[in-house]
């Protein structure tokens, strides 16, 4: 076994390492007759077939770096209440389980040192309007360059005049801070309804904006300033 | 007929002479038992007078340039590369059975995913079309002519056209086809990721947007069959694009990394994307948004 010394053996080994890389992208996607055994499929229930074709025969380019430091492997295995709320019927949801899904997710909340503050509106403004960031795959976001955000418009009305191109998956938030008013119950609520969406709501198809990592605990504080500061375009209507 | 608009000079309307041609030769072949001779512009049309939708009429401008879409002459093109004998076996794809029997492309698509026999695999168009590329004209996995993504879309266009107003109808024959639909229904629901999405965080309400976009429901098949009505012009992409590429960018935006081309995963989704539009008349080549 050759050790490479010189930088420009560093360089072909580098290069190589790259055409692998690329071949990798394409290999174990574009299998035919005889290569794979399939005839366990129908053995298998859809759950488990699913979880083979993500995993073993991996259909997702698993080994991928995500931004968070670890794997594209990770990013698809599910936790408990992404397991839960996957089901099929997640509409209808007994009440067992949603207390269950509940308390996971009450088990998740952090609270910033020193109480819940709110924070800067136009800093909030700029989270809930950006939607950038962990996107990974063909293209890859890079956090160097740009902060990644809350992804709130994409889903969510927030200001009246901007509702032309705003997402309406999620509830109109226009208002939030005049409607509901601002006390010290409310403040609490909103940063946990934030943090975890599933205290409130379980199964919603928002995402746990603090329990994930997406969202600071000092960004959420900025986004409650957004929602609920009279000042804020929230509530200048 | 295809409307020609009024405005136009009389150049234009001439470049639209070959375009209309096309537009009725294909359709007007068709022996039509499961399907509609059509275009799809008037698939459309019928479609929104079945039902209330704000995704199937959420422009204008793109419904009125239907019958103008970039991608017939993206068609044309794999029609012509379809006939071309090609790689180092120097055939054409005119012997490849995509289970209607050799060479027959006719409706084709629209009964796809399906099992064949000779692959024992349950194959989506885009895996048999490579599948025939490297047994049928010989090409390497790596050829270009297989990874270069603008050459196959040519294909896939014109094969995919082939199925324009025929009713989606994949095979659910053989216990493999029944397996892949119902692991592919696991996946749309499956979340996970960074974000905690499934497919169904974005298409399980009908006349949701995200941002601007109005969202196909897939419990709507009147919105599901343009939903999964690929290859299409999308607009703004300036570009033709693959069922393939919709799927792999919808993973993108959920954050749950790269899904591969013909993977057995990519065509479990696809045998429940069409299992959920059965029934529904395909728009090919579509215009996207």
């Amino acid at each position: 076994m050759a050790t490479i010394t010189t930088p420009r053996a560093c360089l072909a080994a580098l290069a190589a390492g790259l055409l692998v890389t690329a071949g990798q992208a394409w290999a174990g996607s574009d299998e035919d007759a005889g290569k794979v055994d399939r005839s366990q499929y129908t053995e298998m229930s859809p759950k488990e077939l699913a979880e083979h074709l993500i995993f073993e025969r991996e259909g997702f380019a698993i080994h991928d770096k995500t931004q968070e430091g670890g794997t594209v492997a990770d990013r698809l295995r599910q936790d408990k209440l992404q397991e839960t709320c996957s089901g099929v019927d997640a509409g209808d949801m007994d009440k067992a389980t949603a207390k269950q899904v509940k308390r996971m997710a009450r088990n998740s909340l952090e609270y910033p040192d020193g109480g819940i503050e709110l924070g800067d509106w136009q800093e909030g403004q700029k989270v809930a309007e950006n939607a950038f960031g962990y996107r990974i795959g063909h293209k890859v976001d890079d956090h160097s360059q740009r902060e990644p955000g809350g992804l709130c418009i994409n889903c969510h009305t927030l200001e009246a005049d901007k509702a032309h191109r705003s997402g309406t998956v999620g509830p109109n938030l226009v208002d939030y801070g005049d409607q509901r008013g601002r006390t010290e119950a409310m403040i609490k609520y909103t940063y946990e309804v934030v943090y975890n969406v599933h205290t409130a709501f379980p199964c919603a198809q928002m995402p746990r904006l603090g329990a994930n990592g997406i969202l600071t605990k000092e960004q959420i504080s900025d986004v409650l300033a957004y929602l609920l500061d009279p000042e804020s375009p929230v509530n200048k209507e | 007929m295809i409307p020609i608009p009024k405005g136009l000079g009389m150049a234009a309307q001439w470049l639209l002479v070959p375009l209309t041609a096309l537009v009725l030769s294909g359709t007007a072949a068709a022996q039509c038992d499961l399907c509609t001779n059509e275009d799809p512009q008037q698939i459309l049309f019928q479609l929104i007078d079945q039902v209330d939708s704000d995704y199937l009429t959420q422009s204008d401008q793109n419904i009125q340039m239907m019958p103008r879409n970039p991608a017939y002459f993206v068609a044309e093109t794999g029609k012509d590369l379809f006939h071309e004998k090609r790689g180092p076996n120097n055939a054409s794809l005119a012997q490849c059975d995509f289970g209607l029997g050799p060479g027959v492309v006719e409706g084709a698509y629209a009964k796809m995913p399906r099992y064949f026999e000779d692959t024992g695999r349950v194959m989506d168009l885009e895996s048999r079309l490579v599948h025939c590329m490297k047994t049928i004209q010989g090409f390497a996995a790596d050829a270009e002519a297989i990874q270069d993504r603008g050459e196959l879309r040519q294909l896939l266009t014109y094969i995919g056209s082939q199925s324009n107003g025929y009713k989606w109808a994949p095979s659910m024959d053989h216990p493999m086809e029944k397996a892949m639909r119902d692991a592919g229904e696991v996946m749309f629901y499956r979340r996970a990721g960074k974000m905690d999405f499934s497919c169904n965080s974005c298409h399980g309400q009908t006349g949701k947007r995200i941002r601007a976009s109005v969202l196909p429901n897939m419990n709507v098949p009147q919105e599901w069959t343009k939903a999964v009505s690929w290859p299409a012009h999308r607009v703004g992409k300036h570009s033709e694009r693959s069922s393939y590429q919709r799927i792999r960018g919808c993973y993108w935006q959920m954050r749950k990394g790269k899904i591969k081309p013909r993977s057995d995963a990519a065509i479990a989704m696809k045998a429940f994307w069409k299992d959920a539009a059965r029934g529904q008349p395909a728009i090919l080549p579509d215009l996207k948004r």
